[in-house]
């Protein structure tokens, strides 16, 4: 072991690293705040709604793969916007992100996958198939 | 195929009037006290009247023997055989509903051999019962079910059923209230019995024998009778079951709520079941002083029409004269608003038949705080004399019980078959049993038993008044011991009322004087709807149209609907408030409409037509933003400025019993008395009358659609399609 790690200098490079990938102690701070961790690592692409993937094997399986949500969702962001296209990569079923993998299929019947609407006014509501209890009058129209 | 114990049967000898299945004796015959005889009951001693069955016996020692066919206000048929039982020293075991006791004797209601005897009863009974208690409307409530697990055996010894099957019969159709499954029938002969004695509809009975017995009208015929739902009751299977209410619920998922009827001016008590904030059904409740066990189909089935119809939301009338939803606040402003620009003597207040006296009082509260007096009910009754300051002149004085001690009945422009069916059942039931007579002055009508018809014209109560007339019945009348007289109150409404009220009086009180019985009240006025003895006591001015005449500029409709008021009868500008809960006459000329509830939905008073003061209680919520009317009244006052001083039920039942300490004592009757004076008050009305008697209701179909709650119901609307259709047929 160098004496460099013996001394943990290694993770104080990390933080300093960390630091600046995230755009100095201000970047960091929102970045805790916004996705409650700050991470290093490489860029591996960005989707078509602008959440962009990275990857650093540092971390370990399961947490080295991550997204970081287009800034304009802000809090609301949501596993549902991640694109069909980077599932597969972000869940470890493929090492090949889809702009590099030249197999994936692609039809043009094929549509956007879109977000769970749920807790917005895009929501599904059902309506009741049963008959009101009570009937209301309804007033003559005077013509 | 009725039977009835010899005795009964011996005693049934007026040819001219023959009284189904019961006995008659008279009225006035004060029976002697006969010693009382000793018998045992399961070793218990009990003293009871010689001629009290085995049944009524082991009763009062509370022992009771389980029984379909015996009902203790119908006569005994005894053809069920489910109440047998041991009788020492007896060779067989006898039916204890027909049995009438003897000195000493030892019944063992629990004994092996009495056992025995149920389980072969049941046995037989089941043999050709349906197993279909899982889709059986009766299943929960039903005797057979409970008898069956109570003194049944565990199984059958009848296995050729399941080569032979069971007997089957074809379902008849009696009508639209009345669903008729009529395998499941054990032929207990209660519906034919009830049809005969208290509907006074012959047309149910029982053809062929054993297996081949059916109960059923001959004919197929829709059951013609205001009272047809009490069979649905005494059923004690599922052979008759509510049609309305058919595959509904279960009787263990529904909450009871005890209540007051109010469709019509008797007070009937009943018990609505709700499940789910929803009324489901309505069903009698045992009152011995007014409805006994019964209760008329408009009370029991109109209950659908508080689904339909309602008044949900408050209303307004928009730019172009339509009315619109709006919230409670706009309305209450506007209403407000309307009432505050007003002057006060142009100022009207106009209460229905279904208002409960708590928004009654707090109306006229209301109005009195604004300057106005002029707060009126729907219905008129004679002002003049005596007026409604005496009570005893617009109450059922006799009381509905007390009907059926009378020895002569005066009926005079009523038809009180419909207009208080179970008063009518009384009459009925005084007739059969007690050689009561009936006569009837108005237009000859279908009263269900046979009645001395004096004529149709007012001039023949004038003569019965003065003791001029040579009538058989003024003969009768003067000689009657217990005399009843009922007047019907819509004959007050015309120019000869007070003439005609003037004359009752008089009669009522010649016959008065002459009683050895001075508790006994003569003078009866029934009343048409719920709410006029309540608003008459409150202190409401009986009819509208002075009131109409003096072209108010705003008028408050509490629940008005019965027609009286309308746009033609006002001024052009006028502004009309209407709070109620159907949408019905008075919601559709209105401008403004608050949104009320209906007696299932308020804990409410309501006086019956004898006085007597009872409370309806919350069974459901009051659907959308509707609210309790007091309520509505105590909130347009404060926006008003004229803040009503009750904030509270309890305040306003305060208020209530200020006004009249009857109003809230629920359940009793206060004596009314002061007749003479009415009578001295109103001797200078007794002018010449020469008009005829006319009563509105006269048809059976006439019964069913009366106010805003059954004219909403779907199932009023069927039966009146049903009556019409069965009159078109040949039977």
């Amino acid at each position: 072991m160098s004496l460099g790690k013996y001394l943990a200098l290694d993770k104080l490079a990390n933080l300093f690293n960390i630091l600046k990938q995230n755009g100095g102690i201000r970047g960091t701070l929102y970045k805790l705040y916004r996705q409650e961790e700050a991470k290093d690592g490489v860029l591996v692409g960005e989707d078509k709604f602008g959440n962009k993937y990275y990857e650093n094997p540092r971390y370990f399986y399961g947490r080295s793969r991550w997204v970081e949500y287009n800034e304009k969702f802000h809090l609301n962001y949501d596993a549902s916007q991640v694109t069909s296209e980077w599932y597969g990569w972000l869940h470890y079923k493929t090492d090949l992100p889809p702009h590099q993998d030249p197999s994936r299929p692609k039809y043009k019947w094929m549509i956007d996958g879109n977000e769970n609407l749920s807790g917005t006014t895009g929501q599904y509501t059902p309506y009741s198939t049963t008959r009101p209890k009570v009937e209301a009058w309804m007033p003559k129209k005077a013509e | 195929m009725l039977r009835q114990p010899l005795s009964r049967a011996l005693a049934l000898s007026s040819p001219a009037r023959v009284a189904p299945l019961a006995a008659r004796r008279y009225a006035d015959a004060v029976p002697a006290q006969p010693e009382k005889v000793e018998v045992f009951i399961d070793d218990q001693p009990v003293h009871v009247l010689p001629g009290t069955t085995v049944l009524q016996a082991a009763a009062q020692v509370g022992v009771e023997i389980p029984r379909f066919c015996y009902h203790e206000r119908l006569a005994v048929a005894g053809n069920c055989r489910m109440c047998l039982v041991e009788v020492e020293k007896s060779p067989k075991p006898v039916a204890a509903c027909a049995m009438p006791v003897m000195k000493g004797m030892r019944v063992k209601t629990n004994s092996d051999l009495t056992r025995k005897a149920r389980e072969g009863v049941m046995e037989f009974l089941l043999v050709n019962h349906p197993l279909d208690c899982p889709i059986c409307d009766q299943g929960g409530e039903c005797d057979l079910q409970d008898q069956s697990m109570a003194f049944g055996s565990d199984r059958s010894r009848f296995t050729d059923i399941h080569f032979s099957g069971k007997r089957a019969v074809e379902d008849k159709d009696v009508g639209p209230l009345i669903k008729t499954i009529m395998t499941r029938c054990i032929h207990c002969t209660r519906c034919i019995r009830f049809a005969s004695e208290v509907a006074g509809v012959d047309d149910f009975g029982t053809t062929g024998r054993g297996t081949e017995m059916q109960v059923g009208t001959y004919v197929e015929k829709m059951f013609l009778s205001e009272l047809s739902g009490n069979i649905i009751d005494l059923c004690p299977v599922g052979a008759l079951t509510s049609k309305p209410y058919s595959f509904a619920a279960r009787p263990w998922e529904t909450r009871r709520i005890d209540s007051v009827d109010v469709l019509d001016p008797l007070g009937s008590n009943i018990v609505v079941a709700t499940r789910t904030n929803e009324v489901l059904r309505i069903l009698p409740r045992t009152n011995e002083e007014i409805n006994e066990e019964w209760l008329s189909d408009k009370s029991r089935f109109a209950c659908d029409g508080l689904k339909r119809q309602r008044l949900v939301t408050p209303m307004l009338k928009d730019s172009r004269g339509n009315l619109a939803p709006v919230e409670w606040e706009d309305a209450v402003v506007a209403a407000a608003r309307a009432l505050r620009d007003c002057p006060p003597d142009k100022l009207l207040a106009v209460a229905g038949g279904l208002a409960d006296a708590e928004a009654l009082v707090a109306l006229k509260d209301l109005l009195n705080r604004l300057g106005s007096e002029h707060v009126c009910t729907e219905h008129y009754f004679p002002t003049q004399g005596a007026g409604t300051d005496l009570r005893s002149s617009y109450l059922l004085n006799t009381k509905i019980a007390n009907v059926e001690d009378a020895d002569f009945v005066l009926l005079i422009g009523t038809n009180t078959r419909f207009e208080a069916p179970l008063l009518n059942a009384r009459i009925r039931k005084a007739f059969i049993h007690k050689e009561t007579d009936v006569a009837l002055v108005g237009p000859k009508v279908d009263l269900t038993y046979e009645y001395t018809h004096v004529g149709d014209s007012a001039s023949i109560v004038k003569d019965f008044a003065s003791g001029t007339s040579s009538h058989e019945v003024m003969k009768r009348l003067q000689q009657a011991k217990r005399p009843v007289v009922i007047l019907g109150a819509d004959q007050l409404k015309s120019e000869e009322g007070p003439a005609l009220l003037a004359y009752t009086q008089e009669l009522a009180h010649k016959l008065q004087e002459n009683l050895q019985d001075k508790e006994w009240k003569v003078l009866n006025v029934l009343q048409r709807t719920a709410s006029q003895v309540a608003a008459l006591d409150i202190g409401y001015q009986p009819g509208v149209g002075q009131a109409l005449a003096a072209g108010p500029k705003v008028v408050y409709l509490l629940g008005a609907d019965s027609g009286v008021v309308t746009r033609e009868s006002l001024p052009e500008d006028v502004t009309i408030i209407y709070q109620g809960h159907h949408g019905d006459v008075g919601a559709s000329i209105a401008d403004i409409v608050l949104p009320g509830a209906a007696y299932t939905e308020k804990r409410a008073t309501y006086v019956n037509a004898e006085g007597r003061a009872q409370q309806t209680l919350v069974a459901v919520s009051p659907p959308g933003k509707a609210r309790e009317d007091w309520k509505i009244i105590r909130a347009l006052s404060e926006v008003l400025g004229a803040g009503l001083p009750y904030d509270t039920l309890d305040e306003v039942r305060d208020r209530l019993s200020q006004v009249s300490p009857a109003l809230v004592a629920y359940g009793d009757v206060q004596p009314n008395n002061y007749f003479a004076q009415a009578r001295a008050l109103a001797q200078s009305l007794q002018k010449p009358v020469s008009g005829k008697l006319d009563v509105q209701l006269k048809q059976l179909e006439d019964f069913f659609m009366t106010d805003a709650i059954s004219r909403a119901s779907p199932t009023m609307a069927k039966c009146v399609q049903a009556v019409l259709k069965q009159k078109n047929s040949p039977y």
